[in-house]
């Protein structure tokens, strides 16, 4: 295990002193800053202000910067709510933040080092108050450097993925055969009658392998496809982005109600039409690999999603989406793992997540399997400014991991894709289910197969939680 | 190459007391990028800027970091000075070393590592600016004024008369609002027709204002100086060559409550609304008039049940076949003045309004007592026509009651109920008035001595408490109240009760949503900030006047209308609209049109563009900046995952570079890059 740092430096004890990083919006928190020096009025001097014109601006990578180049801790100030200079854009920070500070906590990072503070711009006594409370808060959870210590070996035996007992048992044969020939069979009808161009399904694999993606071009190319109860890949990977094998014309894709989340997601952020795609909802009971039903499968409700324009099982083809009868379901394993992994001490947390994160090459299997990343331009890719480094050690690893996540929060659709694709087993699967429950927790919202439900993160309530000072 | 010229003030003693200045300078030389460093006592005073200005020429640099006070102190200042120097004023930047070092810091050596930092992120930043050029967008030099009460018609008149087109619309049949209802006015007793109905006509004569009465804001699109605004005009089916005969009006058979007069009197389907209304036009109320029923689908009508207006108007302009009329207009600006109506007091309940006929609200007191109401000045109560020989007045219903009406102070009640009382006291001498009041407000010019004239003089009697109840008692009503000073239960008889209801707004969050003007939690129109920005809404371009904006009296209205309309000027006045390019732009390489930023806009200044793609593909969706409109948040920034979307002034790079100063340990590189590798 090699050791990772977010900063790998550790000065003598005695003379270091914390620095605190602090984001301020221009209208309030800035003039209440100078209003403390206006009345004179003293705080400590460890302080630094990065001036943003909302606090809205304020993205958590620059949180994940400030620690990376060596702040012991960071600051987030804006204008009261209800007093945004621009209407709401604090609204949608308090948002942002209770999302990243839940997942800051949930790696291991000492709460003490993230602080969020409401300050008007008369409040020059609360500024210098909140500065001081951070500063010492900071100097009580020590130097940043001191994080490496964390990184040695982690003392974690490997999480063994226990598996609980599965509420459903797999498809029988006859099942999965009579799925596939109905799915063949749905699939020459649309390519004969020219419904659609392409479809994008799945196609046996040798070696009890889990299915391989399949397109499908022409009615007599159908018999390739298959379904079986190994069928884990989320298709609609590849109706947009880098992957994107849409032909003119409408494409058909093999849903799972899993993979139809991120197809709802696709639709709602303007990534394809509507009419240019039609969604086969595949009768699915749960994916099984190795005898092992998936996590992600357990408390899945539905055998069909509602977006479905065509619902294929083994009783047949159905026009729209027709679910099966209510059906067993157990708790969600990630949840108790997610659970285990919260109630160690914060040190262990992060030694635990540090050291995931250290497994990663920077591949980016786990971008490529994923239909929510289908950004142009990833922000990993970027290089004015380099926001994330690109080197696959400490820092870059981190900030990747986290800000991936973090672009995720409210979107993902769980599917668990990424953490299949990843070479090196990282528990991605477990970062983005606690983001999906924080927001759960915190806003109420899941994320919906409807293209209509607004996504948790682009929008906000007066009455949202308020970790705020 | 930059070529960075860093200028410390000493700001007097201000800021060299504290920060070794020298030591900052030659902290700065040793940065990279900067090519120039100076002290000086008063960088702002004009030798100062001199300094500063030939430096910029003789050591020709690329970029300004000033070290001295807030930038919101002098930062204008110094981009002005820049400037004039022969720079961007985008490329001069303040490092705040006074009111966030040296006057909050004392021990020295701390303020001056601290100053020395500021610098040091300012002059990172400085590296990253761009030149940027104010955006300039054309100017329709059209005001648009939305609401024909005193507000509206000061705003036009003022407008219209330094020189600009105004377009004026109102929703009733004609111009004068509440104020139009009004007997007199606080404090001089004006009589408030008097001082209103030659301002009506003033605008219906004016050449430069354009009169839309019986109309409403449909829709609005653009931005400022560019608005396009969908006015629909409801048919009056009176043609505007009536020439205000009334035949029409003696003809028609149906009554109906006359709105004007709050209800207390009745009109005809054909009327006008009071004898001086502007425009003197008729209107058929069609949803009164009998033929209503036979209104097609299409608005119009087919087959008449009744013909007499028609058949009466001797200049043949009834026209039953008039269609609803939409005008498209393009204007520069748009003043809400759309103002005030009273709360519906039957939501307090035992005060008795809607189910006692003689407990009346404060615009239908203002009925009784006007010489054009309903009992042309006589003051009589509406049950049975008796003149009231005992009035109670009960102040701040549902005002500052937050329980049960809305949290804030209506403002003009204490004064308008002294006006009332006063008014009855004339009318009828022998009658007693009493008040219910927790506190009186009466702080405008002459107001107080009003009030104390009120009291002594007219001997109204005012009871410091609130009522309990009022109880319809034979022909008479029963107020039940509290007299808090004597801490003793009252118990009045009265003839009539007449209500301070609390101002609520006439038009909100509908209008607001049209306009992208954001309102408060009661539906009053949000300025940007009381003091600062008190007649502009956030969206560029759309200015307050009157109680639109909050409870407001006469006077208050017309000086708030004024001065909306002076800042409708400072836009009108200029063919080009000048503003900070501090604005979002779109990277359309990088963007994948998911447009999650234009959800989140405040502005809705982010809408979804079509731009050509590689051959043979279908055209991309983008997301498209209107600079108009943005103002520069960087919302849409930090919610773009692929940063396709960026801010001028405040960009990812400029950011960056400040975290890296700032965060970076000051302690010697060896400690730091070689953490790792111990490890292998």
């Amino acid at each position: 295990m090699t050791k990772v740092e977010l900063r790998g430096t550790v000065e003598a004890g005695a003379r270091w002193k914390p620095r605190v990083v602090a984001f301020t919006c221009n209208w309030c928190s800035y003039s209440g800053a100078d209003m403390a020096g206006t009345a004179r009025i003293g705080y400590a001097p460890n302080v630094r202000l990065v001036r943003m014109l909302c606090s809205g601006r304020l993205d958590p990578i620059f949180i994940l910067k400030a620690f990376e180049e060596g702040a012991d801790g960071v600051l987030v100030s804006g204008c009261h709510p209800g007093d945004c200079h621009y209407v709401q854009g604090n609204l949608y920070t308090r948002r942002r933040l209770e999302v990243f500070a839940n997942l800051m906590e949930f790696v291991g990072i000492d709460p003490r080092r993230l602080s969020f503070a409401w300050v008007s711009a008369s409040e020059g006594v609360k500024w210098s108050r909140v500065v001081d409370q951070v500063v010492s808060q900071v100097a009580e959870a020590g130097p940043v450097g001191s994080w490496a210590v964390l990184h040695a070996p982690s003392t974690l035996a490997p999480q063994p993925r226990q598996p609980a007992q599965p509420p459903r048992q797999p498809p029988s044969e006859e099942e999965v055969r009579q799925t596939t020939l109905n799915l063949r069979e749905l699939a020459r009808r649309l390519l004969e009658n020219g419904e659609v161009s392409r479809i994008i399904g799945y196609a046996h694999s040798a070696g009890g392998m889990s299915a391989a993606p399949a397109f499908i071009d022409t009615p007599e190319d159908a018999e390739r496809l298959a379904w079986s109860a190994n069928s884990p890949g989320n298709l609609t990977a590849y109706l947009s982005g880098p992957n994107r094998a849409r032909r003119p014309g409408k494409t058909a894709v093999v849903v799972k109600t899993c993979d139809a989340r991120s197809l709802g997601g696709l639709l709602r952020e303007n990534q394809l039409p509507r009419d240019e795609v039609v969604a086969i909802g595949v009768s699915c009971s749960g994916q099984w690999s190795g005898g092992r039903l998936a996590a992600k499968c357990y408390a899945c409700e539905s055998d069909i999603s509602p977006l479905a324009d065509w619902s294929v099982g083994a009783g047949g083809i159905a026009d729209g989406p027709h679910p099966g009868t209510a059906r067993a379901v157990a708790p969600d394993p990630r949840d108790a793992e997610i659970a285990a992994l919260a109630s160690l001490p914060a040190g262990e947390r992060l030694a635990f997540w540090t050291g995931e994160f250290d497994r990663c090459i920077r591949c980016y299997a786990c971008r490529s399997a994923c239909p929510m990343c289908y950004c142009e331009t990833c922000i990993a890719d970027k290089t004015q400014p380099q926001w994330i480094p690109a080197a696959s050690s400490g820092p870059g690893n981190f900030a990747w991991n986290i800000t991936r996540a973090m672009h995720l929060a409210g979107r993902c659709a769980d599917c668990d894709e990424c953490a299949r694709a990843c070479p090196s087993n990282i528990r991605l699967d477990l970062v983005n289910h606690s983001i999906s429950r924080s927001i759960e927790r915190s806003f109420g919202s899941r994320v919906e197969a409807d293209p209509a439900a607004v996504a948790p993160l682009t929008t906000y309530r007066p009455g949202d939680p308020d970790r705020f000072l | 190459m930059s070529r960075i010229g860093v200028f410390v003030c000493h700001c007097g003693e201000n800021i060299a007391r504290t920060v070794d200045v020298e030591a900052v300078c030659a902290a700065a030389r040793q940065l990279p990028g900067v090519a120039h460093a100076e002290d000086y006592p008063f960088m702002c005073s004009s030798p100062g800027q001199k300094r500063m200005q030939e430096a910029i020429r003789d050591r020709n640099l690329t970029g300004v970091v000033v070290a001295a006070c807030s930038p919101h102190m002098h930062e204008t200042t110094f981009r002005g000075a820049a400037a004039e120097g022969g720079l961007n004023p985008f490329l001069c930047e303040m490092a705040n070393i006074r009111e966030q070092c040296s006057w909050v810091h004392s021990d020295p050596e701390e303020a001056t590592l601290k100053a020395g930092e500021i610098v040091s992120q300012m002059v990172a930043k400085v590296r990253f600016d761009a030149e940027l050029d104010a955006i300039k967008v054309p100017v329709t030099r059209r005001a648009l004024v939305i609401g024909g009460g005193i507000a509206g018609i000061r705003a036009s008149l003022d407008i219209a008369k330094a020189g600009y087109q105004v377009t004026l619309v109102e929703r009733e049949p004609s111009l004068g609002g509440n104020m139009a209802r009004l007997s007199e006015t606080f404090p001089t007793l004006d009589c408030s027709q008097c001082i209103l109905t030659p301002l009506m006509v003033e605008v219906s004569h004016h050449p430069n204002i354009e009169m839309l009465t019986y109309a409403e804001i449909e829709e609005v699109s653009g931005y400022v100086g560019n608005f396009n605004v969908r006015i629909r005009r409801k048919p009056r089916f009176v043609l505007e060559d009536c020439t205000g005969c009334d035949d029409c009006t003696q003809a028609c058979p149906v009554v109906t409550p006359n709105e004007f007069d709050m209800g207390l009197s009745w009109r005809k389907a054909v009327y006008i609304p009071f004898p001086q209304a502007v425009p003197a036009i008729y209107t058929l109320d069609a949803a009164a008039c009998v033929n209503a029923n036979l209104e097609a689908a299409n608005g119009r009508y087919r087959v008449l049940a009744c013909e007499r207006c028609a058949l009466a108007c001797a200049p043949r302009v009834i026209d039953y076949d008039m269609n609803p009329e939409l005008i498209e207009r393009e204007v520069g600006v748009i003043v809400i003045a759309t103002g005030y109506e009273l709360w519906n007091a039957a939501q307090a309940p035992e005060y008795g309004y809607g189910r006692y006929p003689d407990v009346v609200n404060g615009l239908e007191f203002e009925r009784l007592l006007s010489a054009s109401g309903p009992t042309l000045g006589e003051l009589r109560r509406p049950s049975d026509r008796k003149v009231p020989k005992s009035v109670v007045f009960i102040q701040c219903v549902g005002s500052r009651d937050p329980e049960h009406g809305v949290a804030y102070c209506s403002r003009t009640c204490c004064m308008y109920t002294a006006k009332h009382a006063l008014l009855y006291k004339h009318k009828v001498p022998d009658g007693e008035a009493y008040v219910f009041y927790i506190d009186i407000r009466a702080a405008g010019k002459g107001y107080e001595e009003f009030i104390s004239r009120v009291m002594a003089e007219d001997k109204v009697l005012y009871l410091r408490g609130r009522v309990g109840r009022v109880v319809q008692d034979g022909d008479g009503l029963v107020v039940y109240g509290a007299d808090t000073l004597s801490s003793q239960p009252v118990r009045i008889r009265a003839d009539m009760v007449v209500l301070a209801t609390a101002m609520v707004p006439a038009a909100g969050e509908e209008l607001g949503r049209t306009l992208r003007a954001s309102t408060d939690e009661y539906g009053f129109f949000q300025e940007v900030h009381p003091k600062l920005r008190p007649v502009e809404t956030m969206t560029a371009g759309v200015l307050l006047a009157g109680a639109a904006q909050g409870p407001k009296d006469i006077p208050d209205t017309v000086a708030q209308a004024s001065a909306a309309a002076s800042k409708a000027l400072e836009i009108l006045a200029s063919p080009i609209y000048s503003r900070e390019p501090t604005v979002a732009t779109v990277n359309t390489a990088a963007c994948s049109g998911c447009l999650d930023c234009a959800r989140v806009c405040p502005y809705g200044a982010i809408e979804s563009r079509e731009i050509p793609a590689r051959a043979g593909t279908p055209p991309r969706v983008v997301a498209h900046v209107n600079e108009a409109m943005c103002e520069g948040c960087g919302i849409c920034t930090s919610t773009c995952r692929s940063r396709a979307i960026d801010v001028a002034g405040f960009d990812d790079e400029q950011l960056f570079a400040q975290i890296s100063a700032v965060a970076r340990l000051r302690e010697p590189a060896k400690v730091g890059a070689g953490g790792g590798s111990d490890q292998g």
